[in-house]
């Protein structure tokens, strides 16, 4: 007589009959089964047939096999069917939740160095508590997503490896990115959801409101924040300055000249002047007739060269305030952006700022300081890693000589040669300069993040700006794994590549009646505060369905070359042939994205996906699959979307031309990037005939990798190899302190400034590489 | 900070920084870097600027 069973966790509990008597009756139910006492004789079956077996203590499993065989035996066939479906999703279920536990035993008692989950994006660290907290939530939401919100087909296809559904733990809670007005949200002031913040009056104040808002909305989605014209944007911060410091100076002028009442007068000129002309005010281009309206009311009462010594005094001390408050904000905000905590605490915000066609002496102000605060770096002279800096590159704006901002071009590519930043976006490629109209820099294409762009729209297309805009979720495609499948066969890998992309524009579908779903209160920032374009109209229970539609529903792909090669033997970077096939390949993904558009009147769109965490693992599942191909499968990664292979020798520019046709079919983002050898700021002419390059050869977002290296210990930046140029240190090695201040670090010696410092006044001020 | 022949040393185990764009933004050490990329970016080879603006 059975009494006990073993449970699967090993405990041995009473044997209860009822339970199988249950177990059989839920299977019948399903089937329309009505007979209880049918189940109970059954059940009795079961118990009998374990017995005979001479079962005493039978495990859970046992009695599962006997249930089945029992309803077999006794010809109940639909019902054991079901029965076996039950325990095969229990099964399934349980070895989820064992999974989901193994890998937060690994995220419990493993270090960042040793788990690649903690290190799947290199901007968060994953060995903080907060780190460690965020992938707690996002691999459980992985897995409660794959299991009970995607449809099957789209989980099954995940889980495989065929396809991507990129932050797929964010499935039902938000979308990606979005391009930021902060001259909208800063009119009037905001509020962050946890206090309000008045309309700025200074630059300082711009750019301290600039990071908060940034750090704001990216707590509001899974992905980065753009700024699209960050130049057009402080401009009115750096003319509110000058207005004060003007003003400021001019009253200390009028003062020094023994004028009474000096502060009254200056303040009543101002203010008439403004209430009777539209709001004149003191600018840095003097030539705006101000100076002679504010002498011709002020000469009576102070007497005419007492104002005009004050007027010249003023002029000059805020032209020179004016740029070193500039700068001063500039360099809060990039340290600003380099330190302020988001998510928790695990990441800094992901930002993105554009500029470079602001062209009034105030928007220059911006990009030149903005530039020389980053060319300086941080604290110890580090190169700061956030914000991503976009120089627009615009002929007639900043392109060629005698352009008003060729200056700042120049200095844009001696810091990102210095600096790796800016990258450069190019609004004069075809498909960029289609939606620009001068004057209108929400027109202006602008880059986010890795390579996002939203600029066209189909939902509305009154309005393809890119202000207020993103993207809303994006799934890659397994391209190599299509190619290997069709075993050379190119009109099967086209059919096979048509089905998968009905397949993720389903899902992305899918996700969207999700996302729509979505209200206001949701997103306090992002609705809340308007910054989404046309939320300002919607209160905290409405629904986004209808302001989403303005975002873009986005497919992405990932190892174009490796797909080439497994397809015909030879990738882009080779072959003539590879590369029509390519262009035959992404244009047809393009184009089926453009249909999906035209049918349903939403923004679905190609991007030419980042996959940082996605680059191992398609390429680990095909391997398993297919073994080690060679070309195709095996190195450790597939390359990135439409690149050739990084460790193909290729010169620079046949790169960038076989790259650039690829760009102007991914108008869901793109970015072509080159390694340059050697240190590029000897050599300013020819980084800057590279970016040139770009722009001729219709590239659309470019940048320049060079090496950048740093000594932490004697504050050294640019190339070291095995030896520090600066101070002779090997890796690692200690060096004697007296040696460090001889070469003139550490001056102000004490206990904080050793070990890992250098020294910032002589970091600026480097010209040459001092080597002893 | 250390001492050694009566010599204060300071750096013993400091590496160096290697900062390296990743997909296009900036990672400041290549410790960050999951597997596969750190694999990609090993891999990576110089691109030459000799001159091709001749075959446009």
């Amino acid at each position: 007589m059975i009494q006990q069973i073993v449970k699967r966790d090993g405990r041995v509990v009473p044997f209860e009959l009822d339970k199988i008597t249950e177990a059989i009756y839920k299977a019948a139910q399903a089937l329309g089964g009505q007979d209880r006492s049918m189940a109970e004789k059954l059940a009795t079956d079961v118990v009998a047939y374990l017995e005979q077996k001479g079962n005493e203590i039978p495990s859970v499993e046992q009695i599962q096999d006997a249930v089945e065989h029992t309803l077999i035996e006794n010809g109940h066939a639909r019902t054991a069917k079901e029965f076996i479906l039950y325990r095969s999703t229990r099964t399934r279920v349980r070895e989820m939740n064992t999974k989901l536990m193994k890998i937060y035993e690994d995220l419990t008692f493993r270090e960042a160095h040793e788990n690649d989950v903690k290190r799947e994006n290199a901007n968060i660290d994953g060995d903080t508590a907060m780190g460690t907290m965020l992938k707690y939530g996002s691999e459980g939401a992985k897995q409660f997503d794959e299991m009970f919100i995607l449809k099957p087909e789209h989980s099954k296809a995940h889980r495989e490896g065929d396809i991507h559904i990129h932050d797929l733990d964010f499935y039902t809670l938000t979308t990606t990115c979005c391009q930021i007005d902060l001259t909208r949200l800063f009119e009037d002031g905001f509020s962050t959801g946890h206090g309000f913040l008045r309309e700025p009056n200074s630059i300082q104040s711009y750019s301290a409101l600039a990071c908060i808002a940034i750090q704001a909305n990216q707590n509001d989605q899974h992905g980065g924040q753009s700024v699209p014209a960050f130049d057009f944007d402080m401009a009115r911060g750096v003319a509110k300055s000058y207005r004060t410091l003007y003003r400021a100076n001019m009253i200390k002028a009028l003062d020094l000249e023994g004028v009474e009442n000096a502060e009254k007068l200056v303040r009543d000129a101002a203010e008439k002047i403004e209430a009777e002309n539209g709001g004149l005010w003191p600018a840095m281009d003097a030539q705006n007739g101000y100076t002679e309206l504010e002498f011709a009311l002020l000469a009576p009462a102070a007497g005419e060269e007492a104002v005009k010594k004050a007027q010249a005094f003023a002029r000059r001390y805020a032209d020179r305030e004016i740029d070193r408050h500039t700068y001063q904000a500039m360099e809060a905000l990039v340290h600003n952006l380099n330190t302020m905590h988001s998510r928790a605490g695990a990441q800094i915000p992901f930002s993105s700022l554009n500029y470079g066609t602001d062209t009034s002496p105030e928007g220059r102000l911006v990009i030149r300081n903005l530039l020389l605060a980053t060319e300086a770096g941080l604290g110890n002279g580090e190169t700061a890693i956030f914000p991503i800096h976009i120089f627009k590159v615009k002929e007639g704006v900043n392109f060629n000589p005698g352009d008003p901002n060729y200056d700042l071009f120049k200095l844009a590519c001696k810091v990102s040669a210095e600096r790796l930043f800016p990258n450069f976006s190019f609004i004069d490629a075809p498909f960029n300069l289609k939606y620009y109209k001068p004057g209108h820099p929400e027109t202006e294409a602008t880059y986010m993040g890795c390579r996002t762009r939203v600029v066209g729209n189909v939902y509305d297309p009154s309005r393809e700006i890119v202000n207020g805009r993103g993207n809303l979720s994006f799934t890659s495609i397994n391209l190599p794994r299509l190619a290997i499948k069709a075993n050379h066969n190119i009109d099967f890998f086209f059919e096979q590549l048509d089905q998968q992309l009905n397949l993720v524009i389903d899902q992305l579908n899918h996700r969207f009646k999700i996302q729509c779903g979505k209200k206001v209160k949701n997103f306090p920032f992002l609705m809340g505060q308007g910054i989404w374009i046309d939320s300002e109209h919607l209160g905290p229970e409405d629904t986004i369905g209808e302001v989403l539609k303005h975002g873009t529903l986005t497919a992405g792909f990932i190892g174009l070359a490796e797909c080439l090669t497994a397809l015909i033997g030879k990738h882009h970077g080779e072959s003539q042939a590879a590369q029509n096939l390519g262009l035959e390949i992404i244009g047809c993904m393009r184009k089926r994205m453009d249909d999906e558009s035209a049918k349903t009147g939403l923004n679905y769109t190609l991007i030419a996906t980042p996959a940082e965490g996605l680059s191992g693992r398609f390429v680990r599942l095909d391997r398993q699959r297919y073994g080690s191909i060679p070309g195709v499968t095996d190195r450790e990664y597939y390359t990135n979307s439409f690149h050739i292979p990084v460790w193909f020798p290729i010169s620079a520019y046949e790169k960038l031309r076989l790259e650039a046709p690829y760009h102007a079919l991914t108008n869901a983002g793109h970015i072509s990037y080159i390694e340059l050898d050697g240190d590029p700021v000897k050599n300013l002419d020819a980084f800057e005939s590279v970016v040139r390059f770009m722009k001729e050869v219709g590239i659309g977002y470019g940048s320049i990798n060079h090496p950048l290296d740093r000594d932490p210990v004697c504050g050294y930046t640019g190339i070291i190899d095995d030896v520090c140029p600066r101070c002779g240190r090997h890796e690692g090695e200690a060096i004697e302190l007296e040696k460090l201040q001889k070469l003139g670090l550490y001056r102000h010696l004490n206990a904080q400034t050793l070990g890992c410092c250098g020294n910032p006044e002589e970091e600026a001020d480097r010209v040459v590489n001092p080597v002893e | 900070m250390t001492m050694k022949n009566n010599m204060v040393m300071v750096g013993e185990g400091v590496g160096f920084e290697r900062i390296r764009r990743i997909t296009g933004y900036l990672v400041g050490t290549l410790d960050r870097f999951n597997n596969a990329k750190r694999a990609e970016v090993a891999d990576r080879v110089k691109h030459g600027l000799s001159d091709q603006m001749e075959q446009l």
